[in-house]
């Protein structure tokens, strides 16, 4: 009854186009990213920023690099843990080479760099596909993760091996380092996984996207009409390892500060992404925000309505959690198997109805 | 006509290829060609060589001997995407969409060669790349309206019935506006109000568009009524080649239809 489109009359194709072709849409997420970068900065505070908002951010932009690779472009990746200590590396080499560059740019650049490695372990993909494909991808994932343990070079001969993130600012307010305000770091992602996220949704409607997906979908007729399969499976490895680069680069600049491969970017890393994208949704940009934001704030609600709620000691709450979300990712892949973006898209279906059945 | 008037009219000639996998003979020594503008269809019992020649024209597979001509040009060892290029499109026997995208996306990726806006105008959506989805997508709602799908515009492939689904992969071979359209059993599995539909569709694509069409075909009717001339494969080898008539009272394309007692 609320939701709904007749009387929102499309003119011109342009208008078709449109991501969201429901006026109520676009005012609802138009509100949603206001209230983002106009309210929330004046509310957040420390716990907010690194228990929620800022790794929720981040892990929705790895996220949405993996969905590029996985969901749209249908090969399976193991590899983003490794992806994502490429990112963090190349930022903190960029970043301790050329002090006065623009952290902008240095996150862009590890973006870059991320990519370029991305091509090349996505070269097997011309031969391998499906769970043989994972498994070669898991082979850049340990990898890389054993490069950045040997190479002194990568971690500027440092003797604890770790790398840390040195303060740097971003018009006159810090963004990394122990002195960064919590509003600033959060608005310096947010503003990277807004313009991103846009990004991604553009890519994915048009003549790359649909190239993906026709690969994805059937190989063989994509090659007929004319989608050359090498040069799409690496466009699409390298702009998934671009936004995973980045994801990197901020989870060790912004968000942790402080990094040693095996334990940041290990293989629960990669497996992590690929359950926050099977979870949300295969094939949507949507699905990888929800996905991350589930896998990631499940356990955070629950320990606190359990911990701060109950008063239940926290090792038990820390099995509980294990048990309570485990249970919950079979319930919900059982209730839709193609995500809760799906989900969210069959009530969008039923409200536009609503309150007549059909 | 003379010969340099039919050198001239002839859009795609394959001379003596051969095929063979291992031990296994797919084609022997087969020459036909097809015309510019006309209907030809390819028949032949099962297993006769029909799509492992449309799968050599179209770049699958790789003949070890012979060549192929099209538009006046030798072609030498190419990918799919290659050929694709060079306008030639096609269908499949088994339905080949895109199953995960609306009917509107299987048909947008079908003029997928003609697309050309680099990826930083498509990530912003502006300029060359809107212009050109819109452009693309007026030449696509023709295509919409002449196979009368519009109103499965928006829906996912893999929900349609299968007369649909048929219609959809015609409609995206049509969007790339190919000189040549191969046709691999078109109207297989359909009721016949289906076939008369999609006959229809075949023969105005060929007289409105200007198509030439090939066509692997087993309802006999259907290539007699609608195809110029007909090539007869049998196990590898070329039987017969002519039109319709010629074909319909040959004796060896009757002998391999029907079988010959061995007397």
């Amino acid at each position: 009854m609320f939701y709904r489109e007749s009387g929102d009359f499309k003119t011109s194709y342009v208008q078709d186009q449109q991501i969201f072709p429901i006026a109520l849409d676009r005012v609802f997420v138009g509100i949603v990213i206001a209230f983002a970068f106009l309210v929330v900065p004046f509310l957040i505070d420390d716990y907010w920023e690194k228990s929620v908002l800022l790794p929720v951010l981040i892990w929705s932009l790895a996220a949405i690099g993996l969905n590029i690779l996985t969901g749209y472009c249908g090969q399976v990746s193991l590899g983003t843990g490794g992806f994502m200590a490429v990112g963090a590396y190349a930022s903190y080499k960029i970043t301790t080479a050329f002090p006065e560059l623009n952290m902008f740019i240095v996150v862009l650049l590890s973006g870059g760099v991320t990519s370029l490695v991305g091509i090349v372990f996505g070269l097997p993909s011309l031969r391998i596909k499906g769970f043989y494909l994972a498994v070669a991808t898991l082979a850049s994932q340990f990898f890389l993760v054993w490069l950045f343990n040997k190479v002194p070079w990568f971690y500027n001969y440092s003797a604890s091996g770790q790398i840390s993130a040195p303060e740097r600012l971003v018009f006159g307010v810090a963004i990394s380092g122990p002195n960064a305000p919590p509003w600033a770091t959060y608005l310096f992602c947010l503003t990277f996984v807004v313009v991103f996220a846009l990004i991604a949704k553009n890519l994915t409607r048009g003549r790359y996207g649909r190239s993906w997906m026709a690969i994805r979908d059937m190989d063989i007729a994509a090659e007929i009409i004319g989608v050359a399969p090498l040069k799409t499976k690496l466009s699409a490895f390298s702009v998934s390892s671009f936004y995973i680069g980045i994801a990197g680069a901020l989870f060790f600049l912004v968000y942790l500060g402080a990094v040693e491969p095996t334990e940041a970017f290990g293989i629960d890393k990669s497996f992590l992404v690929l359950f926050m994208i099977i979870i949300g949704g295969l094939g949507s940009i949507l699905g990888s925000f929800i996905g991350a934001a589930f896998m990631f704030l499940m356990p955070v609600l629950i320990k606190n309505v359990f911990v701060g709620g109950f008063g239940w000691s926290t090792d038990i709450v820390a099995h509980l959690i294990f048990m309570i979300v485990g249970g919950l990712i079979m319930f919900f892949l059982i209730v839709e198997p193609h995500g809760l973006a799906q989900l969210w898209r069959v009530t969008k279906e039923k409200l536009r109805l609503w309150p007549f059945p059909h | 006509m003379n010969d340099a008037v039919k050198s001239d009219n002839i859009l795609l000639e394959v001379r003596n290829i051969s095929l063979s996998f291992g031990g296994v003979t797919a084609l022997e020594d087969i020459s036909f060609d097809i015309r510019r503008g006309e209907v030809r269809a390819i028949i032949g019992p099962n297993g006769a060589g029909k799509s492992s020649m449309l799968n050599v024209i179209n770049g699958f597979y790789h003949p070890q001997q012979g060549e192929i001509w099209f538009d006046g040009k030798i072609r030498h060892h190419m990918r799919p995407h290659e050929v694709a290029k060079l306008g030639i499109a096609r269908t499949f026997q088994n339905i080949a969409l895109f199953k995960g995208m609306t009917t509107l996306d299987n048909l947008m990726t079908g003029r997928i060669i003609k697309m050309r806006a680099n990826i930083l105008w498509q990530e912003v959506w502006k300029g060359p790349a809107e212009r050109e989805e819109v452009e693309h997508r007026q030449r696509v709602e023709e295509i919409i309206d002449f196979l009368k799908i519009q109103s499965i515009r928006k829906t996912p492939v893999g929900k349609l019935p299968y007369g649909m689904q048929k219609r959809v992969e015609l409609g995206r071979a049509l969007a790339a506006e190919s000189k040549l359209l191969l046709l691999d059993e078109p109207m297989a599995g359909m009721n016949l109000e289906e076939k008369e539909d999609m006959c229809r569709f075949v023969l105005d694509v060929n007289e409105q568009f200007g198509t030439t069409i090939a066509l692997i075909e087993h309802d006999m009717g259907v290539v007699m009524d609608i195809s110029d001339r007909v090539v007869v494969l049998d196990y590898g080898k070329k039987l017969a080649d002519g039109s319709p008539d010629e074909v319909r009272n040959n004796k060896a394309v009757i002998d391999a239809y029907l079988g010959v007692s061995h007397d």
